[in-house]
C-alpha cells in the first residue's frame, strides 16, 4: 500500500463530521432523478407527466450517447417534469406506489462475469442506467466504452469532507465489492483503491485491497488529486474513476438484475452530530435534512458541490447534504476586529492561533475586488497550479497557455475561491475553460 | 438598529442607480463598507468562504506601517527641535512633528482618493482598498520639508499614470507609491535632495540636514568614522534618529514591520529576505574591491542596511504583490537583484545619493519577464494533460 500525502491542501477543522451510527428513513413520498449533478449531459426526454413508470424504466437519456439512461429509483407515476431557464431540464419527479415492480434484467453472478463478453456487459450496465457511475479525467464525463482506460481509480470516500465513510457504504456489501472489482479488471489491469487515512480502521477486509492511502487533507481523496500524484506519462490522463457507492450499485444490479435504489448519505449542520441515513435514490431533500433555520443554505458539498432547492431531490452521485447557517447582520467595522471567531487560512485573524471546530456560513466574507497576484490560491491549490496565471490567460481568450499551465489538472476543489480575498469566482472560471474545451474536442 | 446603519440605509436610495447622486454610488458603497464589512451569500461554489479580505488585507499592511509613520512623526519633531538648538521632550517632539506629517499624509489621502473615486465612478467598479496603503506609503518617502502641492501633484502623477492607466488596482506595472515619488524626485530635484531633510531647520545656521548616504569622507580618514563623527554611527541609523525621509530613517521600525508581515504571510518572505541577502552580498563584495576607501563602497553591509531606505522600499515597497513576481523563485531573484541594484546604484553612481527606489521600480519592470521564465520552467516540469 502506498501512501500519498500532499502538502497543500484544505488544512482548517470544520465542524460537522457525522456520526457512525445508521438509521433508515421512512419510504419518501416522492423519489427525483436530477439532471443538474450529471456533467455535462444533454438530456432527452423519455417520459411525459403522468405516465407510470417501473423501477428502472429509462426516464431520459443523454443526446450525445443515447445508450447512456437515467432511469427511475422507484414504481409509480411521473408526478412533474421541471424545468429552469431556457427549458433546461432540472428533474422528473415521480410520484411512488406502495410496492416496487422491476424492469427485470437476467442476473449475473460473479461466476458467470467471464461468459459475457466485454461489449455485452458495457451494454448491459447501460441498460440497466450504472454504467454512468464510470466516469472519465480529465473533464470527469461520463466513462467512454470505446476507448480503454489506462487505469481505473475506485474511491472510497465522496467529494465532501463528511460524505459517507467507507466503512459504512461497504458493510455488509464485501461479496458486491469484490464483484464490482472483478467488473472494472474487464476494463483495465490496473485498478487503483484509495481511502483517506481516517478511513482506514473500520473498512474490515475491504482495506486488503487498499492500493493508495491518501492524506486527510481535502481533496486528496478527490480522484483527479490522486491521479496528479500518481501519474507517470500524459496518456494516463484519460483514467476512468468511480466512487465506491457507484461500484456496489453497479454489482448489485448485476447480480439481481433489478435496478438497487438504496443508498447512503450523511447530512451536516453545524456541531450536530447526524446520523449516516439509509434512503432511496433520489429523496426529496427536505426530507433528508430535517428542520433547518430559515435563510440555511443546502448544498452537496461545501466545497465542490452544488446549492440545491429543499423542494427538489438529491441527484444519482450526490451522498451528502450540508446546512450551512445563514449570514449575521453585516458587522461594524469587521475588518478591524481580532477576529477569534473568524476561520481562515491565512495568518491575519488570531483564530489562527487557535486549533478548535470551526463553522462557516454561506457567506463570502467580502467583496469582489480586482485580483492582486496575492499567491494565496498557489499556496493551496492541491494540484500545483497557478489559479491567478490560468484566470488571467483565460480572461485573454488564450485556451493553450491555459492547457499549459496545466488547466485540466485541476480538481475543481474550490479551495482557489475559497482562499480568495479579492473574492475572485477562480474555480468557476476554470471549470468553465475547462468544459469549454471539453465542448469543443466533442465536436 | 445601529444608528450609523440607518443613516446609511435612509441615503442608500440617493445613490442608487435611479439616485440623484447614482455617480458618487462608489463613494457610498466605500464609505458604507467601511463601516459595515460586507458578506454577501455565494452565489457559486464553493459556498464557504475564508474570512480574509482585501479589507484585512490592507489593514495589515496599514498596522505593519504603524511603527515607522508614529516613529517617523516623533523623528520629524526631534530634528527639527535639534536643529533649533531645543531639546524637546517626547510628546512635544511627536506633536511638532505630527503637526508637519499629518498635512503631508492628509494632501496625500484626499487627492488620492478623489481620483480613485473619479475613476471608480467612470468605470462603475467600487473603490479598491489598495490605495489605502499607496496613500500611506508615499508621503513616508518624503522629506518633511516638501511643499504640500508637490504631495498632491505627485499623488495625482503615481495614481492616475502609476496605475489608472493600466486599468486600475491588480494591473499596474509600477508600485504606484514609487511612481509617485519617482515623478517628485525628477521633477523637483531642488525639494527632494540636499539639505532638505529637517523641518524648521531654516531658522539655524550651519546645520547640515543631509542624509547619511550624501556623507563622502575626505582625506585619510574612513567613511565610517566620518559618518560616526556626524551623527551616523550605526547606533543611531539602527534606531533612526538622523535626518531622513519622514518613515524610512529608523532600520528598527522597519524590521518590526517586516516582522508583522511576515508572520501573517501578508508579505511574501522571499522578497525581503531575497533583498536582504543581495544587499548584503554585494556591499561585501564592494567592500573587498581596491581603491575605495572613504566612499560607500567601503562602508560594508550593515551600514548599506541600516542607512537610507533600503529597509523600508524592500519592505513595504517590494513586497507590493501586483508589481512583484508572482512565482516563489521569481521572488527571491527580484529580491536579491534589489539588494544588488541598490548597492551598485550608491557605490557607482554619483548622481543618486539612494538607489532602492530606481532598484525597486527597475526591477517591477522585470517582474513579468522573471514570472515568465519561471513559468516555462514550471511547465516543462509538469506531465502534459492537452
Amino acid at each position: 500500500m502506498e501512501k500519498i500525502t500532499p502538502s497543500k491542501g484544505f488544512k482548517l477543522k470544520l465542524a460537522g463530521m457525522p456520526d457512525t451510527s445508521i438509521i433508515r428513513l421512512p419510504r419518501p413520498a416522492t423519489v427525483g432523478v436530477s439532471a443538474l449533478d450529471i456533467p455535462h449531459i444533454r438530456p432527452k426526454l423519455l417520459v411525459k407527466e403522468k405516465e407510470a413508470v417501473k423501477t428502472g424504466t429509462p426516464l431520459f437519456h443523454d443526446k450525445r450517447d443515447p445508450d447512456i439512461r437515467y432511469v427511475s429509483p422507484g414504481t409509480g407515476t411521473v408526478k412533474q417534469i421541471r424545468f429552469g431557464p431556457r427549458r433546461s431540464l432540472i428533474e422528473v419527479v415521480i410520484a411512488l406506489d406502495s410496492m416496487d415492480d422491476f424492469v427485470e434484467f437476467d442476473p449475473v453472478s460473479p461466476a458467470g462475469l467471464g461468459s459475457l463478453s466485454d461489449q455485452d456487459l458495457i451494454d448491459r450496465l447501460k441498460q440497466g442506467g450504472v454504467w454512468q457511475t464510470l466516469r472519465q479525467l480529465p473533464a470527469r464525463d461520463t466513462a467512454d466504452s470505446s476507448t480503454a482506460p489506462p487505469l481505473i481509480i475506485v474511491c472510497l470516500n465522496g467529494n465532501d469532507l463528511f460524505s459517507p465513510h467507507p466503512g459504512r457504504v461497504l458493510q455488509d456489501r464485501v461479496k458486491q465489492f469484490e464483484f464490482g472489482l472483478a467488473i472494472l479488471r474487464r476494463f483495465s489491469d490496473r485498478i487503483i483503491v484509495a481511502a483517506r487515512k481516517s478511513s482506514m480502521n473500520r473498512l474490515g477486509p475491504v482495506s486488503e485491497r487498499i492500493t493508495h492511502q491518501v492524506a486527510d487533507i481535502y481533496p486528496a481523496w478527490d480522484p483527479g488529486a490522486i491521479l496528479y500524484h500518481i501519474k507517470t506519462k500524459a496518456e494516463e490522463n484519460q483514467a476512468w474513476y468511480i466512487h465506491a457507492e457507484g461500484l456496489i450499485r453497479m454489482a448489485r444490479f448485476l447480480e439481481t438484475g433489478r435496478y438497487p435504489v438504496e443508498t447512503m448519505v450523511t447530512v451536516t449542520k453545524g456541531h450536530d452530530k447526524k446520523p449516516h441515513m439509509i434512503t432511496r435514490l433520489g429523496s426529496p431533500v427536505h426530507l433528508l435534512a430535517g428542520n433547518f433555520p430559515a435563510g440555511s443554505m443546502i448544498t452537496t458539498g461545501q466545497l465542490n458541490g452544488r446549492k440545491v432547492d429543499p423542494d427538489t431531490h438529491l441527484g444519482f452521485f450526490e451522498t451528502t447534504l450540508n446546512i450551512l447557517p445563514d449570514a449575521p447582520e453585516d458587522e461594524m467595522f469587521g475588518f478591524l476586529r481580532p477576529g477569534l471567531n473568524k476561520p481562515t487560512v491565512s495568518k491575519t485573524f488570531l483564530s489562527c492561533l487557535v486549533n478548535r471546530e470551526v463553522q462557516l456560513d454561506g457567506t463570502l466574507h467580502g467583496e469582489e475586488r480586482a485580483c492582486i497576484n496575492c499567491g494565496y490560491c498557489e499556496t493551496i491549490c492541491p494540484v500545483d497550479l497557478m489559479p491567478s496565471f490560468i484566470m488571467k490567460a483565460l480572461h485573454g481568450d488564450d485556451i493553450e497557455e491555459a492547457l499549459q499551465l496545466g488547466l485540466l489538472d485541476c480538481c475543481r476543489c474550490g479551495l482557489c475561491s475559497f482562499t480568495c480575498p479579492s473574492k475572485i469566482e477562480l474555480t468557476q472560471i476554470l471549470s468553465l475553460g475547462m468544459d469549454t474545451h471539453h465542448k469543443d474536442k466533442q465536436g | 438598529m445601529n444608528p450609523i446603519k440607518k443613516i446609511f440605509d435612509l441615503l442608500e436610495h440617493d445613490f442608487s442607480e435611479s439616485g440623484n447622486f447614482a455617480k458618487l454610488a462608489p463613494l457610498f458603497d466605500a464609505t458604507k463598507t467601511f463601516f459595515f464589512l460586507p458578506s454577501p451569500k455565494t452565489r457559486l461554489g464553493p459556498f464557504i468562504r475564508d474570512h480574509l479580505d482585501l479589507k484585512r488585507y490592507m489593514s495589515v499592511v496599514l498596522l505593519s506601517l504603524m511603527p515607522v509613520l508614529f516613529f517617523g512623526m516623533y523623528n520629524t519633531g526631534f530634528q527639527s527641535g535639534l536643529a533649533r538648538g531645543e531639546s524637546l521632550d517626547f510628546w512635544s517632539a511627536f506633536l511638532s512633528g505630527a503637526w508637519v506629517v499629518m498635512p503631508i499624509i492628509i494632501v496625500s489621502y484626499a487627492v488620492g482618493f478623489f481620483w480613485e473615486i473619479l475613476f471608480a465612478a467612470i468605470r462603475r467598479h467600487p473603490i479598491s482598498e489598495g490605495f489605502l496603503v499607496t496613500g500611506m506609503l508615499f508621503p513616508l518617502t518624503l522629506p518633511p520639508t516638501i511643499p504640500l502641492w508637490q504631495v498632491a501633484l505627485g499623488i495625482s502623477f503615481g495614481v492616475v499614470i502609476g496605475k489608472e492607466i493600466f486599468g486600475g488596482t491588480g494591473r499596474n506595472i509600477l508600485n504606484p507609491a514609487l511612481t509617485a515619488r519617482a515623478f517628485v524626485f525628477f521633477s523637483y530635484p531642488v525639494t527632494m535632495s540636499g539639505n532638505i531633510w529637517v523641518a524648521g531647520a531654516d531658522a539655524v545656521d550651519g546645520i547640515t540636514g543631509a542624509t547619511a548616504l550624501a556623507v563622502t569622507a575626505d582625506g585619510g580618514t574612513s567613511l565610517t568614522a566620518t559618518l560616526a563623527d556626524q551623527g551616523f554611527s550605526l547606533p543611531h541609523l539602527f534606531f533612526g534618529l538622523v535626518p531622513g525621509s519622514i518613515g524610512e530613517t529608523s532600520a528598527l521600525c522597519c524590521l518590526i514591520g517586516a516582522a508583522i508581515l511576515i508572520l501573517t504571510r501578508i508579505a511574501n518572505f522571499r522578497i525581503i529576505l531575497g533583498g536582504i541577502a543581495g544587499l548584503i552580498l554585494t556591499a561585501l563584495l564592494a567592500w573587498l574591491l581596491p581603491g575605495t576607501y572613504g566612499t560607500w563602497a567601503d562602508a560594508g553591509p550593515l551600514f548599506h542596511l541600516c542607512a537610507g531606505g533600503f529597509l523600508f522600499g524592500i519592505t513595504f515597497m517590494a513586497t507590493d504583490p501586483v508589481s512583484a513576481p508572482g512565482t516563489n523563485p521569481g521572488r527571491w531573484i527580484f529580491g536579491f537583484l534589489i539588494g544588488f541594484l541598490t548597492v551598485v546604484l550608491r557605490v557607482a553612481n554619483p548622481a543618486f545619493a539612494e538607489g532602492v527606489m530606481l532598484a525597486i521600480l527597475f526591477m517591477n519592470v522585470f517582474a513579468p519577464l522573471l514570472d515568465h521564465l519561471i513559468m516555462k520552467q514550471r511547465i516543462s516540469k509538469r506531465i502534459p494533460n492537452v
